[in-house]
């Protein structure tokens, strides 16, 4: 857990593991029911007849956002306490092609996969396997990448500071943007024909 | 379109908003005075050449001696093992990384105690816990580890053991040198391995 409640010491550490699978196995649940297991329903993005994933991480972010931005100005939670992962620019842009190309070529993301293998998909199946397998490839060839992987390392840079904005400016645009791409997608939606999956 | 979605659009632009007009929360990271200065009055906060020599030649892994002098200083002279963080490099982002690892004991050093009390402080008022200053800095390493002189027969038996320690130590950092004739170049500082684990209260990152 990424904190408060463990770094400020209300919860103890030893119990990290233990909520980690407890939210783990929510996060599971809410993929599933959601339909994520299906490489179907994640591909929609890509063909443009199901924005379903684009809005389920849109309105997770802009509601994490927002509940960390009034928490902290509440002072029920402390968002410096946050840990945030340091942003190594060449690495993160590589691995987030990597991982695209994954995305649209198996039609999973890590998550949804091991969603599939619990109910029994053997594509799923087949792209865990490959996950590891890659993970295998990677280890072993790591020396290669080390100088690359670790360069441009700019901590945890904030992307309203990189821009110039304020945090509620930068907060506001997000969430108006989010809202536009909500509507654009089910425009798109009604344009491209329908899968029935 | 359907109502709801025309309901939850006016509910996140009210949010927006609210954010939009919010003032920016500060936060102050420090500790607080009081804090800081029953910290500075405590002495557990120095750790004897000794101490600091056993945990070496036991190879304690979660002992990082950080140098905090110039790094010409610390090309010439260092304790092994030790890192160099100059003391105008003490804030900057790879030192946080340092900081933060809650495993490791941090133990500043200097020419004597006055630089390396000053990084102890800083880090002090920023929050990080296990961090340490070696008593006396350098000079005093050298001096009772490096150069230690012959007790005589009458002492007590704890200055000999004392004795036999330092000079078994300085054997194990120099090599088989007669007492006191370790020249400065057979001393060229090691490379320490680093665990550089994430910063506190890290975990694993998230994605779907």
């Amino acid at each position: 857990m990424t904190g408060p409640l463990i770094p400020m010491g209300v919860i103890p550490e030893t119990w990290n593991n233990v909520i980690a699978l407890i939210i783990g196995i929510g996060f599971g649940f809410a993929l599933e029911a959601s339909g994520f297991s299906s490489s179907r329903k994640i591909m929609g993005t890509f063909f443009g007849y199901d924005f379903v994933v684009l809005r389920v991480f849109f309105t997770a972010a802009i509601t994490a956002m927002s509940g960390i931005i009034y928490f902290d100005f509440m002072g029920w939670m402390d968002a410096s306490m946050l840990y945030i992962n340091p942003y190594y620019v060449s690495s993160a842009i590589t691995g987030g092609l990597v991982m695209g190309a994954g995305f649209a070529l198996g039609g999973f993301c890590p998550g949804t996969s091991f969603c599939g293998v619990a109910i029994g998909k053997i594509d799923a199946m087949i792209f865990s396997a490959g996950l590891f397998v890659g993970i295998f490839i990677f280890s072993e060839i790591y020396p290669l990448f080390e100088k690359m992987y670790n360069s441009g390392n700019l901590g945890g840079a904030m992307i309203y500071d990189m821009l110039g904005l304020s945090k509620g400016v930068f907060a506001f645009l997000l969430i108006i943007v989010a809202i536009g791409m909500f509507y654009a997608a089910t425009f798109v939606e009604k344009k491209v024909k329908k899968v029935d999956y | 379109m359907n109502k709801n979605y025309i309901f939850l659009t006016i509910l996140a632009v009210v949010i927006g908003l609210g954010i939009l007009i919010m003032p920016e929360t500060k936060h102050d990271n420090q500790i607080k005075p009081v804090d800081l200065l029953i910290a500075i009055d405590d002495p557990s906060r120095f750790l004897s050449t000794d101490v600091i020599t056993d945990r070496l030649v036991k190879k304690d892994p979660t002992l990082l001696l950080i140098d905090v002098r110039t790094a010409s200083q610390f090309n010439s002279f260092s304790i092994p093992g030790a890192i160099n963080i100059p003391l105008d490099s003490i804030l900057a982002r790879s030192t946080a990384e340092i900081m933060g690892n809650k495993d490791l004991d941090k133990v500043f050093y200097s020419n004597a105690d006055v630089t390396s009390d000053q990084a102890w402080i800083i880090n002090k008022r920023l929050g990080y816990k296990a961090i340490y200053v070696l008593q006396g800095g350098v000079n005093k390493w050298f001096n009772t580890i490096v150069i230690n002189e012959i007790p005589a027969d009458t002492e007590p038996v704890e200055i000999i053991e004392l004795y036999q320690f330092r000079k078994g130590a300085c054997q194990y950092f120099f090599g088989n040198n007669e007492t006191g004739s370790v020249k400065e170049s057979n001393a060229a500082p090691k490379k320490a391995v680093v665990i550089t684990k994430k910063a506190t209260g890290a975990s694993a990152g998230g994605g779907c």
